[in-house]
């Protein structure tokens, strides 16, 4: 509650105070929608709700187009954002790729390079195992992987990316050591589970759902410092909240998350960036949105202006702490 | 005029040479065969070894051969009817890119249907702003893809 | 067939007036998209999502995917006019299909196309409809090492095929898979071969070659024959359509060996562009005309269609039953169906059983409606060969450009486009046969991932790709396929003489 009023006031001062100084910015002609995905994707489907909640309430004048520009996982669509610097009618979507992507991979983009606009969500992650193996918890699981270490092997999607970070972490909390298979996508990810051939992955649990309900696979712990929101049962004895947090079930990585997040290109007035941040916000509060959060399961958490700023420090300092251990970062 | 030889020799040296860049270029990511099987570069160094081979075979059997390749393989006549066609298009493209796409298509079909098509130019330009316009409405307005826009769509507003 | 009868009720969901009519307004669309390189499937439905939002689930996945048999339909009749495939997987439909339609039989070869591709989409969907349970299972056994196989086997196939030079083939399908290998590394999550351009870093689209190798290398080449277009005397008559409809059961070999090609890459995750590659080189091994393949043999035409359409509607079995996008066009229909509160997934079939056999009769239906929408296009678009030269050409010029910077958006691969026609053209007058780098461009890298997956697995042992009954018989097939020019160069050499003197 507090949090809420803190923002509700630090809105009300960032309006009032860029109504004084100068006129409201409005968009002056369509906004292209850049998603750092190609169609289908977790950024693609992000920036396509945001589209189609804007259209539904009219909450922009201007209409919207969506382009994909996914290539090199997604840098493709930064690098684009910074060719734009100074045009505030192109809105980027992604995740924390955009600070992290330069550490892995020489780019011709700057995490400053972009404009940080607001956070509307954050995808959880989970430890998943396939339903037949003999573990029924995370602490027996990471038993079985210390005993053997470098045999089991723990899928994800891409290298050097989220799922691989993660890993990086339970191994390093826990003193084991999987073998990890990159995947085109969370979706393989989780077919070769259920089909048996890795061990575990670590996939969103918008990825992993639907075999989850037909019991091929099954859910260990949550990488989330509360358990998640209570909502309908997923098979007939669980739900999402029955699923524990991994420390509580003993594996000491308390929080991983990965934000859903907005940029405009660099040099562009604050009054633009302000102008999205409220439209976004407005956005976060329609009922189409919080059913998206919902049926993802995913957090829903709007951080916009410094609050982001802080958060982003945070969570790149965090992961670039695995990455220079895991001597992932290029020069 | 341009003999089948010269072609020969002028392909397989490119193709060498496409070959050789991907050598060099994949020496950058590791070319061994690492504790978790082949390192990036491996795949595309060895490939670029392949290329890089076969093209000089290729060029060996050419130069080995050169006596049954004197032959020509584009005549003058039809060297410049390929360069007439091909001319406007390189210049298409680049008015593409300096005037965006839609303005580019109304010019570059109004001036090869008025100059090489041997139309009246007035039916030559209503068939290009016509097309123009086309693709406009159907791909900008319809399928709401966007295409490259130059300082004609900006003065007008739409972009 | 304990799936009759709820297909029945399928066929009464998507038997309505207002379903129908969804399906000729989809594949109309469909056709549009499909027509036009650049545009394809993906854009189309994505497009149409926003408005399906209102609709029923089972009215809008209908329309959407009504819309794509249109595209893929759209796709090969380009192919055949103007040998511009509007779709990956319709590459190989240029192979025969436009060397017919420059000797005067477009509406031939379109005519056969849509038939053999109508035909393979019905077994694709038979194959569903009777094996529904068993296709999920046999998917969920494919990891890594069989996905190797499986491109491995599809390599192995095309090798040797062809007069053109050994060592000219080595040169194009390296040159393939060189460009595939540009831009992010699945596997180490760096960057490669991008040599600092930005241009680069989302790799070398394989549209963009094809547009580039096909569509303007060959406008190149008509080019230098003087200004007209070999296909003006095409007159086409309706009794064209259907005395080539008449002559369909002479291909019943092709069309059956397709069909099994399609499926088969379909239910694995080689999909449509491989399927129709591999069937092509099967029908050219095996075909008693093989010396006519590439000089406009009709087998050549119904060859990869029906393969390419059997692995397109096999195809949508694991999406549904799994919840893995098969395609582009597959991803944005998955998220359409989370949107309209649909899980895809192994229990979609239990939940939602309606909406399953829905799809499914829809695609029975869709299939022949498509078939009949688009034969009756025939004659509109073959009479778009009768348009000068000298105005059709520079409108290819335009809509070739607007395809390649549709693709993706960017100014770079309009230069691209115009290098990749120049190749074609070279390539074309100098015998570099196209076919091994295009089908390079589209597996090289699925396969070198797979690859290297493997390895991971493995710990760097090759055993893997033994190490069970199924990816030890592909691969040991694939191997088999690799070296069969050799062993049956001796043999080949009679049956070539064989061949010859029937053709004569």
């Amino acid at each position: 509650m507090l949090k809420k009023t803190s923002w509700l006031l630090a809105t009300a001062f960032t309006v009032v105070l860029g109504g004084a100084a100068q006129a409201e910015w409005q968009p002056t002609k369509p906004v292209e929608f850049v998603v750092t995905s190609s169609p289908g994707g977790g950024t693609d489907n992000f920036a396509r709700i945001v589209q189609s909640i804007i259209a539904k309430h009219k909450l922009m004048d201007q209409s919207v187009v969506v382009t994909n520009k996914g290539g090199g996982s997604g840098a493709e669509g930064y690098v684009y954002a910074k060719g734009a610097a100074g045009d505030p009618h192109k809105l980027t979507f992604g995740t924390n790729n955009e600070y992290l992507l330069p550490y892995v991979a020489k780019l011709a983009y700057k995490p400053d390079d972009l404009t940080p606009v607001a956070a509307m969500a954050l995808d959880e992650f989970l430890l998943w195992v396939n339903a037949k193996a003999p573990f029924d918890d995370a602490k027996s699981y990471i038993e079985a992987v210390k005993a053997k270490p470098e045999t089991l092997k723990m899928g994800g999607s891409q290298s050097k990316d989220t799922d691989q970070t993660l890993t990086s972490l339970v191994e390093d909390a826990t003193g084991t050591k999987f073998i990890y298979v990159p995947f085109q996508g969370g979706g393989t990810a989780a077919v070769q589970l259920a089909g048996g051939h890795i061990d575990s992955n670590t996939n969103n649990p918008n990825e992993n759902a639907a075999q989850w309900k037909a019991g091929m696979i099954k859910p260990l712990c949550v990488f989330s410092p509360t358990r998640l929101q209570e909502g309908p049962k997923v098979t007939p004895t669980m739900g999402w909240s029955d699923i524990p947090t991994c420390k509580e079930a003993g594996i000491p990585v308390d929080q991983f998350q990965m934000p859903r997040t907005t940029w405009l290109p660099g040099g562009v007035p604050a009054t633009a960036v302000t102008f999205y941040a409220n439209l976004l916000k407005k956005v976060s509060e329609t009922p189409e949105w919080k059913e998206y959060i919902e049926r993802t399961s995913q957090t829903g958490r709007f951080l916009a202006g410094e609050e982001l700023k802080t958060f982003i420090a945070q969570d790149d300092t965090k992961n670039k702490k695995v990455f220079e251990r895991e001597g992932w970062v290029v020069r | 005029m341009i003999s089948r030889f010269s072609a020969e020799i002028g392909t397989a040296i490119a193709t060498a040479g496409l070959g050789l860049t991907a050598v060099v270029g994949s020496l950058e990511y590791g070319v061994g065969w690492g504790a978790a099987g082949p390192e990036p570069g491996t795949f595309p160094f060895y490939i670029g070894l392949l290329v890089t081979a076969a093209s000089l075979v290729t060029l060996a059997q050419t130069v080995v051969g050169r006596a049954a390749l004197q032959t020509v393989l584009v005549d003058r006549i039809q060297g410049m009817r390929v360069a007439s066609f091909f001319g406007p298009m390189v210049l298409f493209v680049i008015a593409s890119l300096l005037l965006g796409l839609c303005v580019a298509t109304a010019l570059y079909l109004t001036f090869v249907m008025w100059l090489q098509g041997g139309y009246r130019i007035a039916i030559s330009a209503a068939a290009g702003l016509t097309a123009a316009i086309f693709f406009y409405f159907v791909l900008e307005v319809g399928f709401q893809v966007p295409l490259l826009k130059g300082p004609f769509e900006a003065a007008l507003g739409l972009y | 067939m304990e799936n009759f009868a709820p297909l029945m009720h399928g066929f009464g969901v998507a038997l309505t007036t207002y379903h129908v009519a969804l399906m000729i307004v989809g594949v109309l669309l469909g056709i549009l998209v499909g027509v036009l390189p650049g545009l394809g499937a993906p854009n189309g439905v994505s497009l149409l999502l926003p408005l399906t939002f209102t609709m029923d689930p089972v009215s809008a996945i209908i329309l959407l995917s009504s819309m794509y048999w249109g595209a893929l339909f759209g796709g090969s009749t380009t192919s055949i006019l103007f040998n511009i495939p509007g779709e990956p997987s319709s590459a190989a439909t240029t192979f025969d299909g436009y060397p017919m339609a420059k000797q005067g039989r477009a509406a031939e070869a379109l005519t056969l196309a849509f038939l053999s591709a109508g035909f393979g989409a019905l077994v694709g969907v038979i194959l569903i409809t009777v094996l529904s349970g068993w296709v999920a299972n046999f998917a969920l056994q494919f990891s890594s090492p069989e996905y190797f196989a499986v491109y491995f086997l599809a390599f192995a196939s095309f090798v040797g095929l062809g007069g053109a030079s050994p060592f000219k083939t080595v040169v194009s399908m390296g040159l393939g898979f060189a460009f595939a290998a540009v831009g992010m590394d699945t596997i180490s999550g760096g960057l490669r071969l991008t040599y600092g351009f930005n241009e680069l870093l989302s790799g070398i689209s394989f549209l963009i070659a094809v547009i580039g190798l096909f569509g303007i290398g060959e406008l190149l080449l008509t080019m230098e024959e003087g200004l007209r277009f070999d296909g003006i005397r095409a007159r086409v008559a309706p009794r064209d359509v259907i005395r080539t409809i008449a002559t369909m059961p002479r291909y019943w070999l092709a069309l059956v060996r397709s069909s099994i090609i399609g499926c088969w890459m379909g239910i694995t995750p080689g999909g449509p562009t491989a399927a129709s590659f591999m069937s092509y080189a099967f029908a050219k091994r095996l075909s008693r005309r093989k010396e006519g393949f590439g000089k406009g043999e009709p087998e050549g035409v119904v060859a990869p269609e029906t393969a390419d359409h059997a692995a397109g509607s096999s195809a949508i079995l694991p999406m549904i039953a799994l919840g893995v996008p098969g395609s582009a066009t597959a991803a944005v229909m998955m998220g359409g169906l989370m949107i309209w509160g649909l899980n895809p997934g192994p229990m979609l079939f239990i939940e939602r059983p309606d909406f399953v056999w829905g799809l499914i009769a829809s695609m029975y239906l869709g299939n022949i409606v498509a078939v009949l929408v688009v034969l009756s296009t025939i004659p509109i678009f073959a009479s778009i060969l009768r348009i000068p030269f000298a105005i059709i050409g520079p409108v290819i010029v335009v809509v070739c450009f607007i395809g390649a910077y549709t693709v993706a958006g960017r100014p770079f691969d309009l230069w691209l486009a115009l290098a990749f026609g120049v190749a074609g053209y070279i390539f074309k007058k100098l015998d570099y046969p196209i076919a091994p780098l295009v089908l390079a461009m589209v597996l090289g890298d699925k396969a070198e991932d797979a690859f290297r997956q493997s390895m991971i697995m493995s710990k760097g042992s090759l055993s893997i790709f033994w190490s069970n009954g199924l990816v030890g018989t592909l691969i040991t097939l694939g191997m088999l396929l690799a070296v069969w020019p050799l062993v049956a160069a001796a043999a080949g050499r009679l049956a070539r003489a064989k061949s010859s003197s029937a053709a004569a």
